[in-house]
């Protein structure tokens, strides 16, 4: 089949799988055995019982004609709104751009849902970009090196590297980096003690390696480096470039071993054909042989690869965004999951169910333009 | 043109002869994993940790984790390293040796570690053994029967796939609490795809081998063939996807501990040892660094015994 007809059968699956994803999230969060846990968040001990009863209805979960809220919590018949009622009209209402008020305190109070996940997305796409471009810069010549220096030192220490980043716990390294750093690596100046990198902050200011004042910029995307380029302020790129090095290291570690791996088995998979022996024995330089015929066909599991690392990346950067205070969608989620917000949660799930499908959507699409021998 | 029967040499029943067969196999593969520093090692690290964990109650006394010391000061009694850190005053000379530090209660760290690491152990055990024995059967029906049971079984994987790692535990675990069962089913969910499509994709090759086709055409009945032949022929990328699991499934169970999902304060668990230690960091970051390595070792020898093990049932570096 063409191309184009693959990609519709695929958009068509992907908007199935979003809606099945929808469906789990919903269930799990609102047809929990208890009809009042979905209305945690919203109902405090001082409101009256028919206030409460007058929230579960306008929240969509409790009938209009129930005659109490003790009826309400002990499940009367006729009083809980039918599950897929409450999916439908929920579905209706999300469509249509509706997200409802988050209840996080301290980031999100009074906010809609949706302005909270747009605020702070560009914080996790900038912490994602950095990780992967990291991985990609550091796993392709360790993968290389290791797959033409097959079992010699070069080999081994590649492969230990990677072993060791793949073994590491996340939260750990990222401790581990900010003892070494902020705690341990100080320079003392003018009777200040700073550490040498920022700590838990995107912007750093008070590090050794900091400029001081970096002055303002206008917000124009809302990650920092970004915007500090389009802002044409150098300090503070220079900041915010220092703010980022130990989350996005951190979080490249883990992908590194991963993608390493990879390259390494592909190019020695590449290698080991037909027309590399015939482009050596051409006399071609060794260079030439491993970079332009060998890499190129090595590549492609390599890309696929890092499509579905950068998804990944997107969705799962909690933790390094929870220790160093990077303020995510990541972060959110967690103290989401922490308040029962639930409308949070279902975004946050759905956003990121989303950027994965389109990514495998993507990376496979991508995969049969480069390889003229894969056909749909 | 034929040779005749007198001028075919007589081979002897030569001592370098092998006789095929499971057994010898098996022999042949243990003989690598010897030879092989990957398996070794990682063999050392993982039944160590094994056997740490199974002899805990044993080495360490459990009470030594309630709080029994009032709160003092914090205590390095360890004459090998010193941390050049301020607040640090000197143990008394009656306290006990710490080899790893105490905490702030006073309690050892090495310990602590030892009595949170058959927590770990058991549940990520349970979590890849239920998710092996549901992915290996799911697959393996799937991958088999064909048509519309597997187009069935791969959509329901997609959906699972779509959810990144630790989105749908956070979620399960907002909604159902924090009890252990609730943790082992919110990571078990995120887990049991990727078995499903490796079996998949295994048995879907093998099941057009010709002995297949044979032991059909004896008569064996489809769920014989399924189980007792297909199945553990084309299962070893499985078994080292489940080694390497172990390690990937202790780093994110430690993760979801560390981000505040104990189940009680009182857990021992080395992700939570890890958050419990963070406001101490800038003075005793023993207690950040030892339970953490403690994570890295054993998720170190997982992943090396099953890099070994892939190693050795290459088939093209056999023989």
């Amino acid at each position: 089949m063409k191309l184009y007809e693959y990609v519709i059968r695929r958009l068509v699956l992907m908007v199935f799988v979003l809606l099945a994803v929808s469906v789990i999230v919903f269930v799990i969060t609102r047809g929990v055995p208890s009809p009042t846990y979905a209305l945690a968040p919203y109902i405090t001990p001082r409101m009256t019982d028919p206030q409460k009863l007058q929230t579960a209805v306008g929240l969509g979960i409790a009938e209009p004609s129930c005659p109490s809220w003790v009826d309400f919590t002990q499940s009367a018949p006729g009083c809980i709104t039918p599950l897929y009622v409450q999916y439908f009209s929920w579905l209706k209402q999300v469509l249509s751009g509706n997200w409802g008020n988050s209840v996080i305190p301290s980031i999100g109070v009074g906010q809609s849902t949706w302005g909270l996940f747009v605020a702070r997305f560009p914080y996790t796409a900038e912490l994602a970009v950095a990780a992967a471009l990291i991985t990609v810069l550091f796993a392709l010549p360790m993968g290389i090196v290791s797959a033409t220096h097959n079992n010699k030192v070069p080999d081994h220490f590649s492969r230990i590297v990677a072993l060791v980043g793949y073994s590491m716990p996340v939260f750990w390294l990222a401790f581990i980096l900010q003892i070494i750093f902020v705690i341990y690596l100080t320079l003392t100046i003018h009777g200040n003690t700073f550490g040498l990198l920022p700590s838990s902050q995107t912007v750093g200011t008070d590090c050794a390696l900091c400029i001081p004042n970096p002055g303002n910029i206008n917000t124009y995307t809302g990650a920092p480096i970004l915007d500090a380029i389009l802002s044409l302020n150098p300090a503070y790129f220079w900041d915010a470039l220092l703010a980022l090095i130990l989350p996005a290291i951190t979080l490249a570690f883990s992908t590194l071993g991963a993608l390493t791996r990879i390259v390494r088995s592909s190019m020695m998979e590449a290698l080991r054909q037909d027309y590399i022996l015939l482009a050596r024995s051409k006399g071609l330089r060794e260079r030439t042989v491993i970079y332009r015929h060998a890499l190129k066909n090595a590549l492609l599991p390599a890309i696929t690869i890092t499509g579905l690392i950068l998804a990944t990346l997107l969705g799962g950067a909690v933790v390094v965004e929870e220790v160093f205070s990077w303020p995510g969608v990541g972060q959110a989620a967690l103290d989401a999951s922490l308040f029962l917000d639930i409308n949070f949660l279902e975004l946050y799930t759905l956003v990121t169910a989303l950027i994965i499908v389109v990514a495998n959507l993507g990376v496979d699409v991508l995969y049969a333009f480069i390889d003229p021998r894969i056909r749909y | 043109m034929t040779q005749r029967v007198e001028e075919v040499p007589f081979e002897p029943r030569s001592a370098y002869r092998r006789r095929s067969g499971r057994i010898s196999e098996i022999k042949y593969s243990l003989y690598l994993a010897r030879k092989n520093p990957l398996v070794l090692s990682g063999s050392v690290l993982a039944i160590g940790s094994i056997l740490i964990a199974a002899l805990s109650g044993i080495i360490v006394d459990p009470r030594s984790w309630a709080f029994q010391y009032p709160p003092r000061y914090y205590c390095w009694n360890n004459p090998w390293i010193n941390w050049h850190l301020q607040n640090i005053k000197p143990c008394p000379p009656g306290t006990p040796f710490y080899p790893l530090g105490a905490d702030a209660f006073g309690r050892n760290l090495l310990n602590m570690i030892i009595l949170g690491l058959p927590i770990d152990l058991q549940i990520s055990f349970s979590i890849v053994i239920s998710a092996f024995a549901i992915g290996v059967a799911l697959g393996a029906v799937a991958a088999y029967a064909g048509g519309l049971i597997d187009e069935a079984v791969l959509r329901i994987t997609d959906v699972f796939f779509a959810f990144p790692g630790l989105v749908l535990a956070l979620v399960l675990v907002a909604v159902f609490g924090r009890n252990l069962t609730i943790l082992t089913l919110a990571v078990l969910v995120v887990w049991w795809p990727l078995y499903v499509r490796l079996t998949r994709s295994q048995i879907l090759a093998e099941k057009e081998k010709p002995y297949a086709e044979a032991l059909k055409a004896m008569g064996a009945g489809r769920l014989r063939i399924l189980f007792l032949h297909i199945i553990p022929n084309s299962i070893y990328p499985v078994i080292v996807q489940a080694t390497l699991d172990i390690g990937g499934v202790i780093l994110t169970f430690s993760s979801l501990m560390f981000l505040g999902f104990a189940p009680s304060p009182l857990t021992p668990e080395l992700g939570k040892l890890v958050s419990d230690g963070i406001s101490f960091v800038s003075q005793a970051p023993w207690l950040v660094i030892f339970p953490g390595l403690a994570i890295v070792l054993v998720a170190l020898g997982f992943n090396l015994l099953g890099d070994g093990i892939r190693d050795i049932l290459d088939p093209r570096l056999r023989r």
